[in-house]
Formats: structure tokens, C-alpha cells, sequence
């Protein structure tokens, strides 16, 4: 069965058919979760309300964009909405990144690296954090997910001339804010 | 070339935007300037970091978790019930109400005969004096006279004094 007839079961209401699309999105809409809050418990609350809000909207999907993009675009809304709720009440609980573990023990430089690694990436990701949702969405959408301008444009229906100039100030503030703290630590 | 406008240039050349040209000024200028060297080398150590997130695996049983969901949500989800139950209900009250107000119509009391002495006079096409004319007619004065005593007492019925 293609992905025309799965959806075109899933808007009758079937959940069997609906529940193959989920096994083949769900890594893509928990990714895009992950991405915005580095949290895995929280990335995989708000990827099954994604689905939820996806199942009871698909009677109002007509097909016009690419499922794909059309799932992103729930996803992206859903996520916004949590960040803004969350900014507003707390900050979203940080998870520690898990450390990349050498399996060469012996080669002490390759571990310092990687330790250095994991330590930059828990900083960055702590950082992140701490920016404005859209900042915080479109740096994910770039530079940890690698989507295109194209693609950041019409998922955010934005121009590109606007992602071109969001990103970079999305850039140069995340640099403001992490340099002190790699200088810091000897980074 | 300034140092802001070297790292404009160097963030879209991340992005693959920039042209032949403006690769070849950016990369002579800063060759030249340690201070973009220093500022590219932040900004690839963050690119690095980032370029590398992991991303966990979701929890386990993902879709067996969301069914059950997906079960609830379908009693309480206000958009089917308005679907399923609002569009059938918009003939239906149609219909009620058009019911109500034929009845209201048919076995609700009639309008009341009662005006009061303008509304007698703008609805009835009553003459003020019809009444007042019988008595004037009357020839014998006594019996003017106590028509109009009467006729007065009649239209003040509230006005007698109470027996002491």
C-alpha cells in the first residue's frame, strides 16, 4: 500500500493504516521535538500529541503539499506552542547529553576530544535553550536538521530573505552567548 | 571588505550562498584579519557541536502508546462531535423552532380586546361623545343629572370612600 492509500485510510478513519504512517514519521517528528528542547522525555510527549493533532486533522489534509512537509508543519506549531508555554512559565527541563563513549580507550587523545566534544555539546544545547523559540527553531531547522532554505521557507511560511536574515542573527547570538562559557572552560 | 560584513559573507558560505567573487574576497580577507580568523573558528566549533547532536531513540512501544490515545481523544474531540452531532442539530432546531412558533401561533391567547381610552379611540373608531350623546339627548334635566352621576360613579369605580 503507498502513502496515497495509507492517508487516504487514515481520513477514513482507519488506524491501522494510520498506524503505518506513524512507524515511518515518528523518528522524523521526534527528531524535529528533540532538536527544540534536548529533551527525549519531552521530545516523545509532544511527538505523540503531534500525532493526535495529525490524526483528527488528516480529514482537512487535501494533498496540496507533500505530507512530509505537512506533518513538519504540525510539528513545528506544536513544538512553537510548548517552547512559548514553557519561556513563559520555566524553562524546558535540560536532559545531559549522553557522552560519546570511546571504544578506543587506549587512544587518550581521541577520548579528551570526544570528552570535549560532549562537554561543548551539553553548553550549546543548554544554551539554545535559552533563546527566543523562533531562534531556537530556525537554528535547529538549519544547522542541526540541515534543511534547506527552500524548505525552512515553506515549513515556516516565511521568505527566504527572512530565514536568509533570522538565521543570522539566530548565529550570532548563540556565539554571544557561548563564547564566555567555552573561553571559560578552556574551550 | 569590514570584519561585519566578513561574517555575513562568512555565515551565508556556510550555506553555500555566496558567489565565486565574493568566496575569493571573504577567504583575502580573512587570511588577513586574526580577528575573523578567531571569529570563524568560534563559529565552526559551534557548527560542529551542532552538526553533531545525537538524537535519541523515541520510547519504546511509541504507536502502542498513541492508540490508546488516539481511542480517547475520539470520545472527547469537540470538532467530531460538532461534525456528527452540530450539523444534524442545525435542521433539527430549524425545524423546533418553526414547531414553537406555529404553536404559539394557534394556542396562544388571543390579543386582547381591551384598549384603553386613546387605544379605543385610535383602533375602534369609537366617537368620544357616543356615550355622552344619550345623556345629552335626554330632555327631562333630573334625568341628565343622574345619568351623569352615574355614569361618573361607573367610570371611577375605586373612588368611593371607605365606611369609616
Amino acid at each position: 500500500m503507498d502513502e496515497k492509500d495509507l492517508i487516504a485510510k487514515s481520513q477514513e478513519g482507519n488506524e491501522e493504516a494510520y498506524g503505518v504512517l506513524v512507524e515511518k514519521y515518528k523518528t522524523k517528528v521526534f527528531n524535529m521535538a528533540y532538536s527544540m528542547t534536548f529533551n527525549r522525555e519531552v521530545a516523545d510527549d509532544l511527538a505523540q500529541e503531534v500525532f493526535i493533532k495529525a490524526y483528527y486533522a488528516l480529514p482537512r489534509f487535501k494533498g496540496k503539499a507533500a505530507f512530509s512537509t505537512w506533518l513538519h508543519q504540525i510539528t513545528l506549531n506544536h513544538v512553537r506552542d510548548y517552547l512559548r508555554k514553557s519561556s513563559r512559565m520555566k524553562q524546558v527541563p535540560f536532559e545531559e547529553t549522553r557522552g560519546e563513549h570511546s571504544t578506543h580507550e587506549d587512544e587518550a587523545e581521541q577520548r579528551d576530544r570526544e570528552h570535549e566534544l560532549a562537554r561543548r555539546k551539553k553548553l550549546v544545547h543548554k544554551t539554545m535553550a535559552t533563546l527566543p523559540p523562533k531562534y531556537r527553531i530556525i537554528l535547529s531547522l538549519r544547522d542541526i536538521q540541515g534543511l534547506s532554505y527552500e524548505e525552512i521557507s515553506r515549513v515556516l511560511n516565511i521568505s527566504s530573505g527572512t530565514v536568509d536574515s533570522r538565521l543570522h542573527r539566530a548565529r550570532k547570538m548563540l556565539k554571544k552567548k557561548i563564547m564566555p562559557f567555552f573561553e571559560k572552560e578552556g574551550g | 571588505m569590514n570584519c561585519k560584513k566578513a561574517e555575513k559573507l562568512f555565515l551565508r558560505a556556510k550555506d553555500g550562498l555566496l558567489n565565486q567573487a565574493q568566496t575569493k574576497a571573504l577567504s583575502t580577507h580573512i587570511d588577513s584579519c586574526p580577528r575573523c580568523q578567531k571569529n570563524r573558528d568560534e563559529y565552526l566549533s559551534i557548527f560542529e557541536v551542532l552538526e553533531n547532536t545525537e538524537f535519541p531513540e523515541p520510547k519504546p512501544y511509541f504507536w502502542g502508546r498513541l492508540q490508546p490515545q488516539l481511542k480517547e481523544q475520539k470520545i472527547f474531540d469537540p470538532w467530531q462531535a460538532w461534525k456528527k452531532w452540530g450539523l444534524r442539530a442545525i435542521p433539527l432546531s430549524l425545524i423546533l423552532v418553526f414547531v414553537l412558533a406555529s404553536a404559539l401561533l394557534v394556542l396562544g391567547p388571543p390579543p386582547s380586546e381591551e384598549f384603553s381610552q386613546s387605544g379605543a379611540l385610535l383602533f375602534e373608531d369609537t366617537i368620544p361623545l357616543q356615550d355622552t350623546e344619550s345623556i345629552l339627548d335626554q330632555e327631562g334635566v333630573e334625568d341628565k343629572n343622574m345619568m351623569l352621576i352615574f355614569a361618573s360613579l361607573e367610570e371611577q369605580p375605586g373612588s368611593r370612600r371607605p365606611f369609616p
